[in-house]
């Protein structure tokens, strides 16, 4: 496909080079004959895609003008709250949830005229690394189908990398937006803590949880960014962009930018994502730009640190699913209490329920000072750590994952060495920064290589910034074979 | 080390039930996810006090009613709802 | 061995805000069930909490009228517990860092009981058991609560009454709750231990849970009480375990134990961010609060002149004595003021709910008007009783009862003439008068009082009657 980004299908639009249903058929079409190979959709909502696009054929017949994302073809993974959609969170327990209300996100981008495609794959309530805790089996990488998408928003980056959608929104909580979009050859940024609004993402880990783009190019990420990005009345954690729309300084020159790098972020990464990170780092010196190196010890506690506290957060959010009020319930039981512990038995996944038992764990007493406390104090630590950092450099560059997109079925047993691949992207989860993978390279077998770019809180321009120009001077990104081809 | 019974005191707070076939499996994934967890615990870093990943203070709402919701769409989720109310047969054994 | 009681209460108290604690939906008691809700009441996945200012100066005043510290920064944690009246698995409440601490309240026999702390938290839904299965109700769910939790300080039934009256008069004064004991607005769980007297090691207590009325309280403490004794007197020890009190057979039991021990993992909630309230906040808050019943009464005795039973009597309802203090304003004693009121208007307001209400025809600007008619000898306290009589029966005022002859008075020849109708009328008592009874000239006058509907002077009566019979 010659046109796949938000800007230039605008235009086509405007100018009537395709109806907006013609552009939202093609992508309907599409998913028809490839979500069988990518598994990237659990929920196709055809009909009120195609009601909003006739809606903006309507208003460009008036001859008025429309906005850059309306009559976009768009996704959103799973966990996000759509009114009258079906929200699984791809787990059995919420198999037949219908939301009685919209996710902030969606609220923004609706009104907007967006028009959702359907809802996308994820690993059973954002856990896990390969969208293969699904209960609908994992999403496919679009580069290569017997290869995982990542995860856990590995549904957005199977769509958005296949051209199943032209963006879309998911969910990072421990690299759930940037392993898959690293993993998938695209772009994905995850945004400060309280930049965009997480009413109605149906919460992981409450105070790491942060909803963003997954897009194919840096541009749309911004674009995209600048839609969702507002002060929400309904989070008490949402700040809102702070500054004006990160667009306007998009391509500014990045002459004098100093990117540091942590030895400690390249410690036990593959060989040749090394090596592509190393290469970016002279692509930025080439464009003028100043790398420094520094240490980071402190980035030795960040796994243990997100998986304690995380957990914990997770035991208390998923209290909630005891087939009551909504979601799967056990068919027969002696009493309620026999029936919110068979519910919640068949309703969880084996990650799920090994996190809440974890979760539960470090919070109970006896455990509560050594694991949960202490995790909280060395989550302080990561966050002065981080902070004096930025005193040297504008922005860290690092690898997205220390490996490429694993095959299917492959993930690790072990379950200490599967936790290890977050052990790049956590970090800013844990402090709460923003930080956006682009593609650098590909492996020997073609399989993309991500890269991150992570930013003091609330310089998402400065971090898309840097990421827009290395990408418009390195030229990495190849579209899949897969998808909308106009 | 975790202990079974550890595990099954935590499976009962989490409201679980753990199968007999699952629980060694189970004990040894928890064990060495714990260990691990144990890293930080034996730190020598004491770290540094941790307020709020924003914080932020007295984010707060005015105290004025909204009209709720529709119960029909309050009960729409609901497996099982009998005079307005969401209903669990056989609470009493 | 004499036997001392040990008690603490935790008092769960319903604000009245017009919203919940954590959404807009309305806190009106009743409603068809799950009609006062929304996504957020139920818990549905992805929803947030928001929280009500009101809540927080709400808690602030009643930490406020309790001599509590307010905390210039707390926080809301999250208790974890599985039950189907509460919607997310965990009650916000707070568990570290509560918003008042360190209060009491002081009894009447002068013993200060301490307040550990007082915390903002949310209400659970309604459970209905019927016919074997379980109906929930969501409409309660997150109304706003405050714990207000004392040290184990009570020594008797009768402190541990006074302390739940000052209490629930304290919240209605500040007008934070209407403390309804009987629609569960106010409720008490109270530790209880026994110990020698003299000794000042704490024994093994049991907690009575969920109590709303002063009158059970005050029976299951004593039922529990005994029952200790007796355990200890026996050489058997005292369990330390959670109690209902059945108000029917008027017996405490064990709840049927629940599976898993009580472990509430508490932990700061993530949705939600720090209350911060600095000192100049608290100062405002201090500078709107109302004069408490303490004070009052003081004032009352101190200063209006009231027996110390009167005064007790009009604070012990705020609307009461708000009533008291308009019709007493600028009169003369305002003991008259006192008198009609407990003399005469509790007599339309018997009981707790109508006394807490008011609602009588008489307005205290009326009953002013009235006292003053006393105090500037327009008429007679006879008269003045039989007009508030009828202006409490009509709502009429005063001025609409009591005509201009009324208020004129008997001029001297009009009551001379009355007095001589009088000694004529009654022969018996003028005989006994002269047989040396002087009550009997009682009898007199008291033939001049009627006649004259009140109107005439009883002294100048007595004196004119005497000059007659000489």
């Amino acid at each position: 496909m010659s046109e796949s980004k938000i800007a230039g299908l605008h235009r086509m639009l405007e100018n009537k080079e395709i109806s907006c249903q013609e552009l939202t058929q093609a992508y309907l079409d599409a998913m028809e004959r490839d979500n069988g190979s990518l598994n990237a959709y659990v929920t196709a909502t055809p009909e009120s895609a195609l009601e909003t696009a006739a809606a903006v054929d309507e208003k460009l017949a008036r001859g008025e003008s429309i906005g850059l994302l309306e009559g976009i073809p768009m996704t959103l993974k799973d966990n996000i709250s759509t009114d009258g959609i079906r929200t699984t969170c791809c787990s059995k327990i919420l198999e037949n949830y219908v939301p009685i209300y919209d996710a902030t996100v969606w609220k923004l981008l609706r009104q907007q005229n967006a028009v959702l495609l359907g809802k996308t794959n994820m690993d059973e309530f954002a856990m896990g690394s390969s969208c293969e805790n699904s209960c609908f089996g994992g999403a496919k990488n679009p580069h290569n189908v017997n290869h995982v998408a990542g995860g856990s928003s590995g549904g957005v980056a199977s769509a958005v990398g296949g051209h199943l959608a032209v963006y879309g929104l998911g969910s990072d909580t421990g690299g759930s937006i940037r392993q898959p979009a690293s993993f998938c050859g695209i772009v994905g940024m995850k945004p400060t803590y309280g930049a965009v609004s997480r009413y109605g993402l149906i919460a992981y880990a409450s105070s790491f949880d942060q909803i963003g783009p997954i897009t194919t190019n840096v541009e749309d990420a911004a674009i995209v960014f600048d839609a969702i990005s507002a002060y929400d009345e309904m989070d008490s954690t949402s700040q809102g962009r702070q500054g004006e729309p990160v667009c306007r300084t998009l391509k500014n020159d990045i002459k004098g930018m100093k990117l540091g790098i942590a030895r400690e972020y390249l410690d036990g990464v593959r060989d040749d994502v090394r090596q592509a990170v190393e290469q970016a780092a002279e692509v930025y010196r080439s464009l003028g730009a100043e790398i420094v190196f520094f240490d980071l010890p402190a980035l030795k506690y960040a796994l243990p640190v997100y998986y304690i506290l995380a957990c914990a957060e997770a035991s208390s959010n998923l209290g909630r699913y005891d087939g009551i009020r909504y979601g799967y319930k056990a068919e027969s039981y002696s009493d309620v209490n026999d029936m919110i512990k068979k519910t919640r038995s068949t309703g969880f996944g084996e990650e799920v329920k090994k996190r809440i038992l974890l979760g539960t764990y470090v919070l109970s007493s006896g455990y509560y000072d050594a694991y949960y406390k202490k995790a909280q104090k060395l989550r302080g630590t990561l966050v002065s750590a981080f902070s004096d950092a930025f005193r040297s450099c504008d922005v860290i560059l690092a690898p997205t994952v220390p490996m490429t997109a694993f095959e299917n079925g492959h993930a690790v047993s072990d379950p200490v060495e599967t936790y290890l691949t977050d052990i790049c992207t956590v970090p800013v989860n844990i402090t709460g920064l923003p930080g956006i993978s682009v593609p650098c390279g590909y492996d020997a077998k073609g399989m993309p290589i991500g890269m991150q770019i992570i930013g003091n809180s609330f310089e998402e321009a400065k971090i898309l910034n840097a990421a827009w120009q290395y990408e418009n001077a390195a030229r990495i990104y190849k579209p899949s074979d897969f998808g909308v081809k106009l | 080390m975790v202990t079974k019974e550890e595990i099954m005191k935590i499976a009962i707070l989490s409201k679980l039930f753990v199968a007999d076939d699952e629980i060694d499996g189970l004990t040894e994934d928890m064990g060495k996810i714990i260990a691990f967890a144990d890293t930080i615990n034996n730190a020598a870093d004491e770290g540094t006090d941790f307020d709020h990943i924003n914080h932020l203070s007295n984010v707060l709402r005015e105290d004025v009613v909204v009209p709720s919701l529709d119960r029909e769409k309050i009960l729409a989720n609901a497996k099982d709802s009998d005079e307005g109310c969401f209903l669990v047969k056989n609470i009493m054994k | 061995m004499k036997y001392e009681l040990v008690a603490g209460f935790e008092t769960h108290v319903e604000l009245a805000t017009n919203t919940k604690i954590f959404c807009s939906c309305t806190t009106q008691f009743g409603g068809e069930p799950n009609t006062h809700c929304c996504p957020i009441c139920i818990g549905l996945p992805g929803t947030l909490p928001k929280l009500n200012k009101r809540v927080v100066e709400y808690a602030i005043k009643a930490g406020l009228a309790t001599n509590c510290e307010i905390a210039e920064i707390s926080e809301m944690d999250r208790k974890n517990y599985c039950y189907p009246d509460l919607p997310k698995a965990y009650q916000i409440s707070q568990f570290d860092r509560p918003l008042c601490n360190h209060g009491y309240i002081e009894l009447s026999n002068g013993r200060k009981i301490r307040i550990l702390r007082i915390h903002i938290e949310e209400d659970a839904g309604k459970l209905v058991h019927s016919r074997g299965s379980t109906l929930v109700d969501y409409n309660r769910g997150g109304v706003p609560l405050i714990e207000i939790v004392s040290e184990p300080d009570i020594r008797s039934i009768e402190e541990a009454r006074e302390y739940v009256e000052k209490l629930q008069l304290i919240m209605r004064y500040i007008g934070v709750s209407d403390c309804k004991m009987q629609e569960g607005s106010m409720r008490c769980d109270v530790n209880i231990s026994v110990r020698p007297v003299g000794s000042e090691k704490l024994g093994t207590r049991t907690e009575i849970k969920n109590m709303n009325s002063i009158n059970f309280i005050a029976k299951a403490m004593e039922y529990e009480f005994n029952r200790q004794v007796d355990l200890i007197e026996s050489g058997e020890k005292v369990v330390q375990e959670t109690l209902r009190y059945d108000d029917v057979t008027n017996t405490t039991s064990g709840m049927r134990g629940k599976e898993d021990a009580n472990d509430y993992r508490y932990f700061r909630d993530p949705d939600l961010v720090t209350i911060n309230v600095p000192r100049s906040r608290v100062e405002e808050i201090a500078a709107e609060l109302p004069e408490l019943p303490a004070q009052k009464l003081k004032r009352y005795v101190e200063e209006l002149e009231l027996p110390e039973k009167d005064a007790q009597l009009l604070v012990k309802y705020r609307k009461v004595a708000e009533f008291f203090e308009k019709a007493a304003e600028g009169t003369k004693t305002p003991k008259t003021a006192a008198n009609f009121i407990i003399g005469q208007i509790f007599r339309y307001v018997e009981n707790e709910a109508e006394k807490e209400a008011m609602d009588i025809k008489v307005t205290a600007e009326s009953l002013n008007e009235l006292i003053k008619l006393i105090d500037n000898g327009k008429i007679r306290m006879n008269l003045a009783k039989s007009t508030l009589d009828k202006m409490l029966e009509t709502g009429k005022k005063p001025s609409e009862l009591i005509s201009e002859s009324d208020m004129a008075g008997l001029d001297e020849n009009a009551l001379a003439e009355l007095c001589q109708k009088a000694v004529e009328a009654n022969p018996n008592a003028v005989a006994d008068y002269k047989n040396g009874k002087e009550k009997a000239i009682k009898a007199i006058v008291g033939f001049v009082m009627k006649n004259s509907r009140g109107k005439a002077d009883a002294m100048a009566a007595e004196a004119k009657i005497k000059e007659l019979i000489g």
